[in-house]
């Protein structure tokens, strides 16, 4: 392995640290901050309209990772991932109650759709869709995204903060909906939840690269490369939440009363399982498969880190 | 031929003793042990008397002691010395180790301190016992997931195997030097008045006391095979459990982590068997002993290497001893294998 | 084993008990003190500072009220061993954040409920180095304090051992010291680190220091190794001043009053303060009377409550005559550098706060930047892992699921860079209004030049270690962490808004202590910092009592060090360790 096998992945001299806000055609943060009071000024916020779902759906797209030894699709399981029969909630007895409590109700009380309109659902579910893609999971296993996005919605729970250069997250919601169905259009002349996968996230690495085709009134209001932190940030809290994503990555899950024993070279605990990769790869011609930076190859809206680590 | 004599004239004084002593607390300890370490307990005393060599033996109570000291205090060291009593196993083993030490030099420190250091080292290894299972029963679950616990929690049986060298202290005072088979009367009438016990003189077998032995046979003089095979079974109990949860803490990552767990019920059998059948005592003792010795001698070189294999190796040489695979801890393991040994050489009634 | 014996884990649901771990409970019932009477002390906010000064107070026989705007948690109960389910540990409430390089605020930083940020931060417990105090003497950036690290260092001693602190006995970086407690196990990351390090020939401190239990301290049991530190050590063995110091307060007869926010301090005739009004916790206002107040708020909070303070004769806030409350805010450059490795890490096992090096900490002539950075072990789990890969590789849909698959072959370790005071990083007040309509704090950040290339170089630097460690792939998220300043101290009352002891310059009843008087930030955690600050602020306090009880004026003499006002079972534990160089070199 020499050192030019390694991807350092270095950080752009110039570009990073001097605007991490605004692409060229966007006003600046204080002329949006302006924007948008005036657009909240009645204090309501619109659910974005979109094209009615059709009558003629043409049911669920085959869209499932290939298994690279053998070339087929992989089938859909109900525990994707390199930890085969590892069960974090087989371990529910030794967790406390309170926390017990909290993740089964996660698992077991899906809370309903209160926040998103049919249409916003429908097209929200598009959406989380590819943002986290679960065909490789069985129907029953599959994790109830947008529900919990909803919930946080509905509930106004915010991460205790907002860009300047955002609305407030209800409404970033909307308007981002909005924006994509409007890319959908200008890219397809399709809705959204009408194009196949991968168009479908074709519309999404436009926003990802800071880069969308449309939607250019409402790109003035917030911040692209924000919104699709936003948005992603939201998908990941709800499924990397679940317990079905911790067997699928290995991790531990509660841990309390008992802890961890084994801190060494890795090692499983008694109760885990040990690590059985499997080659795949994503289904051909995934955008969302190579890894691009985000905000664009520029790195002009490179975003800030949003999680507490030290 | 005189050999046999002694033997004999020594079994008489024995056993007439048993019988001036076998009322009271003895014949209530009777009815409730087997017979065998009965009657070994209650002549417990005129039979390490018998035994001759206390220099030896006051220097392997004064090297275990120095290596369960070492050991209690890196493990006490993990575990922060966050009360007062923590220190208390590392000062008493290291005066213990002094003391046994010293002992093998000067007969009145054998006979009158290490009795006593090794008295106050048992007693705070059974408080210190008590104090781990008290801190198993704090961490968070407490006993209820004793597996986890008790790997992570404070080791339980760690000072019990303090309390081991406690005991081969107390051996040691009870025994005689080897220079005392060459001594004339008044010399030893001189230590038999510097001993606690009244009368003790009386018990000592002068017949022998001016044939020429080797060191082989003076260990043979010692009569007490039993008690020291006990003590080198639960020796190896004691170690045996603490590798036994170690090593599954690192999941038996190597196949060699299983031996001292082979090792250990075969030297406990061995060593217990030792108490009814001489067979196994001159069979199976010697040899599985044996065996544990070798296996602490190998557990050490591997703990040594995977201290050295840690991140950072013997550039953080204090960390990695103090996180790394105990190195004390397979000697330990051989001590057990090296009293079992003891044990075997020494002679036994039947 | 299937279960634990006896069946899965319940809790015990006693009325009246308040646990605070799975064996320490407080035991008393709190001192309730009438609205109407004049208290000798008003502490707004029960965090890192405001819990030390509640228990030093108390200890030393004042009247001590402390408000608090979150909850008074009943650990068993309220939190819970989940990252998403510990969402009510941050302060969610909303600020407006912005600027060139706008900050994320909320779960990174600053707590609700009592015990604050300490309760969610990851215990990582470095002192600063001497060279801190001098910033602009040695360096020419920044500004000096008006204390030396030796008027403190008593206190980070003292401090140290209430927490306690688990570490090397022997610690090399600044002023070379011991700690208390024995240092922890490494587990899978600090292996990474230690392994690049020692590679590279860069000295590290393996296993501390870190305010986590290396061994039982009283009712507080030794660590599990379980990797929930942000989310509230729920074993008690990480310290939070809600398990060190707020039982022993309440003890000593302190009042707590949680879920009661502090809208506005009220000033009086004489330029003095004379006590604060807040919102109970059904929402009504109230007041507490004060000789004393001294806001403990943190560097967002504090500001924000002195200029929603303002009235007649204050337009511009409380305190606020040199015109400094809100400005020189300051955060730490936080990236995370990420190494893809062969073998498994797991790196949610053990405490993310493990190992680091300072080596890099002072300024280096060979460097284009001045002061430094420090290396530290972070242990993201997964929810805040996702987030880091979907910022550090761009990754989302197939390329996020698939580089999550991988979670437990990823090492993660964390920048700390100093980042200078800045007087266009600021705490303003926003238009918008919160559930109390208070205006919120709007925050403004901007890198300057210095920063930038301390941060280039830093995020190099790790990534070499990282290499060195043997990572196949490395990527980094720009991030900040601890925020202070906005608040600072100083001598000269034109460009500073409290003096050493943190006793505003302008109205003299009236103190601020907490991370928002820090006039630079070094490259070390200031949680230490700020809980040695409230202990120097107490001493000087208690010192001043009778001037205090007669409302004369204060000496603004230094107190003497009181090693007598410890929590209960604070001495009589701990490993023989180096206590510190007598000199003051340097």
């Amino acid at each position: 392995m020499s050192a030019a096998d390694f991807n350092p992945n270095p950080i752009p001299e110039q570009g990073v640290y001097s605007s991490a806000v605004a692409p060229a055609k966007e006003p600046g943060p204080t002329s949006a901050g302006n924007k948008l009071k005036s657009n909240r000024i009645d204090g309501i916020i619109r659910p974005a309209t979109f094209e009615e779902p059709g009558t003629d759906d043409e049911g669920p797209v085959e869209n499932l990772p290939v298994d690279v030894k053998i070339g087929q699709p992989l089938k859909s399981r109900a525990q994707p991932g390199y930890y085969p029969g590892y069960n974090t909630l087989s371990q529910q007895k030794f967790w406390d109650e309170a926390t017990r409590k909290v993740v089964l109700s996660r698992v077991n009380e899906v809370p309903p759709i209160r926040f998103f309109t049919p249409p916003e659902h429908k097209l929200m579910l598009a959406i989380c869709a590819r943002l986290l893609p679960q065909d490789d999971r069985d129907k029953e296993h599959k994790i109830p995204i947008v529900n919990y996005i909803d919930d946080r919605l509905y509930h106004d729970r915010i991460e205790g903060y907002r860009f300047e250069d955002m609305p407030p997250d209800r409404e970033a919601h909307r308007l981002g909906l909005e924006a994509i169905e409007a890319i959908a259009h200008k890219m397809y002349g399709h809705s959204f939840v009408k194009l196949g996968p991968l168009e479908q996230e074709q519309v999404l690495q436009t926003i990802h690269d800071g880069n969308p085709p449309a939607g250019e009134e409402i790109w003035q209001r917030m911040s692209v490369v924000r919104y699709w932190t936003l948005l992603m940030q939201d998908a990941i809290e709800a499924y990397y939440a679940h317990p079905y994503a911790w067997d699928e990555i290995g991790f531990g899950g509660p841990a309390y009363p008992r802890g961890y024993l084994r801190q060494q070279n890795g090692m499983a605990e008694p109760w885990e399982k040990d690590e059985q990769p499997y080659p795949w790869n994503a289904p051909p011609g995934s955008p969302s498969a190579g890894y691009k930076p985000l905000g664009g190859a520029s790195g002009k809206q490179t975003p800030v880190g949003q999680e507490g680590t030290h | 031929m005189a050999q046999a004599l002694s033997n004999e004239k020594r079994r008489r004084l024995a056993g007439g003793t048993v019988e001036n002593r076998s009322s009271g607390l003895a014949g209530l300890i009777e009815e409730t042990l087997p017979k065998a370490i009965i009657r070994d307990t209650t002549i417990v005393e005129q039979h390490i008397r018998e035994g001759q060599f206390q220099r030896s033996l006051a220097l392997v109570t004064g090297f275990s002691s120095l290596l369960g000291g070492l050991e209690v205090a890196y493990e006490h060291y993990r575990g922060s010395y966050s009360q007062r009593i923590m220190y208390t196993p590392v000062v008493l083993s290291g005066l213990l180790a002094l003391v046994g030490i010293w002992g093998a030099f000067n007969r009145r420190v054998a006979r009158r301190l290490l009795p006593v250091v090794s008295g106050v080292m048992g007693l705070d290894a059974v408080v210190g016992f008590i104090f781990h299972v008290r801190g198993i029963a704090r961490k968070p679950g407490g006993w209820r997931i004793p597996v986890f616990n008790l790997i992570m929690g404070p080791p339980v049986l760690a000072p019990l195997l303090l309390a081991i060298s406690g005991f081969l202290g107390m051996v040691t005072a009870f025994l005689r030097q080897e220079e005392d088979l060459g001594l004339d009367r008044q010399t030893t009438q001189s230590y038999g008045s510097s001993n606690a016990k009244p009368n003790s003189s009386r018990l000592t077998p002068w017949g022998v006391s001016h044939e020429a032995l080797t060191l082989e046979q003076d260990i043979r003089e010692g009569y007490f095979q039993r008690g020291m095979a006990l003590a080198a079974a639960l020796s190896a109990l004691c170690s045996g459990f603490e590798a036994l949860y170690s090593h599954y803490k690192n999941n038996y990552k190597y196949k060699i982590q299983w031996t001292p767990i082979v090792l250990t019920p075969l030297l406990f059998a061995a060593g217990i068997g030792t108490i009814w059948s001489r067979k196994i005592a001159h069979t199976l003792l010697p040899i599985i002993s044996v065996l544990a010795i070798l296996n602490g001698a190998v557990g050490a070189f591997f703990h040594l290497r995977g201290i050295l294999r840690r991140p950072g190796g013997a550039k953080h040489p204090i960390y990695n001893i103090l996180y790394g695979a105990p190195i004390l801890a397979p000697l330990l393991f051989a001590a057990s294998g090296f009293m079992g040994l003891l044990a075997s050489l020494l002679r036994r009634r039947d | 084993m299937k279960e634990p014996l006896l069946g899965s884990f319940k809790a015990k649901p006693e009325p009246g008990e308040h646990r605070l771990g799975p064996i320490q409970e407080i035991h008393v019932p709190m001192r309730k003190y009438s609205q109407d009477e004049e208290v000798d002390f008003c502490i707004v906010g029960v965090g890192s500072a405001g819990g030390v000064l509640l228990q030093r107070l108390a200890r030393a026989g004042f009247r001590v009220v402390g408000l608090e705007a979150g909850p008074f948690w009943n650990t068993e109960r309220d939190w819970v061993s989940d990252e998403a389910g510990s969402y009510k540990l941050y302060w969610n409430d909303l600020r407006i954040t912005g600027g060139k390089n706008p900050l994320a605020l909320g779960a990174n930083n600053s707590g609700h409920g009592v015990g604050g940020g300490s309760v969610h931060w990851a215990g990582f417990t470095p002192r600063f180095h001497p060279s801190d105090f001098r910033v602009c003497s040695r360096d020419g950036v920044g500004v000096d304090w008006p204390i030396s690290y030796w008027d403190l260092k008593p206190y980070y001693a003292l401090l140290e051992k209430e927490m306690p602190v688990a570490g090397p006995a022997y610690y090399p970086w600044g002023d070379p010291h011991g700690y208390t407690y024995g240092p922890h196990p490494t587990a899978g990351v600090s292996n990474v680190l230690v392994n690049g390090c020692t590679r590279l020939g860069i000295g590290v401190s393996i296993g501390g220091p870190v305010a986590i239990n290396s061994g039982s301290h009283a009712d507080r049991p030794h660590c599990i190794y379980r990797g929930f530190c942000i989310q509230g050590c729920k074993v008690g063995a990480k310290q939070s001043t809600l398990v060190s110091h707020v039982p022993d307060a309440i003890n000593y007869g302190a009042e707590i009053r949680d879920n009661c926010m502090v809208s506005r301090i009220e000033m009086g005739p004489q330029g003095r303060v004379t006590g604060v009004t807040y919102y109970d916790p059904d929402k009504k206002e109230a007041r507490q009377k004060a000789r004393v107040v001294i806001v403990c708020g943190y560097a967002i909070e504090t500001p924000r409550l002195l200029l929603n303070s303002a009235c007649p004769g204050w337009e511009q806030g409380l305190a606020n005559s040199s015109g400094t409350v809100g400005k020189y805010l300051m955060a730490q450059a936080g990236n995370v550098v990420m190494g893809r490795f062969d073998e498994l890490i797991r790196m949610y096992k053990g405490p993310p706060a493990n190992s680091l090096t300072e080596e890099f900490y002072e300024t280096d002539p060979k460097h284009d930047f001045a002061r430094g950075f420090a290396v530290q072990t972070v242990g993201p789990l997964p929810i805040a892992f996702a987030k880091q890969m979907m910022v550090a590789k761009g990754a989302w849909g197939w390329g996020l699921r698939r580089v999550m698959m991988d979670y437990n072959h990823w090492a993660p370790l964390g920048v700390l860079g100093e980042i200078l005071p800045w007087e266009d990083n600021t705490v303003t007040l926003a238009e918008e209004k919160d559930q109390f309509g208070l205006p919120v704090a709007r925050v403004t950040f901007n890198l300057h030049d210095n920063d930038r290339k301390l941060i280039n170089f830093a995020t190099k630097k790790v990534e070499d270690i990282l290499i060195a460690a043997g990572a196949r792939e490395v990527v980094q998220e720009q991030r900040y962490a601890h925020l202070v300043g906005a608040c600072r101290m100083g001598s000269d009352p034109k460009t500073s808004v409290v003096d050493g002891f943190g006793q505003s310059h302008d109205i003299p009843n009236l103190f601020v202590c907490d991370g928002s008087i820090l006039p630079t930030q070094g490259s070390a955690n200031p949680g230490l910092t700020i809980q040695a600050l409230a202990a120097r602020t107490a001493d000087y306090l208690i010192s001043e009592r009778e001037n205090i009880l007669e409302g004369r004026p204060f000496s603004r003499i230094s107190p003497p060090v009181r090693h007598d006002l410890s929590p209960e079972g604070t001495s009589g534990r701990g490993v023989p360790r180096l206590k510190g160089t007598a000199l003051k070199v340097k």
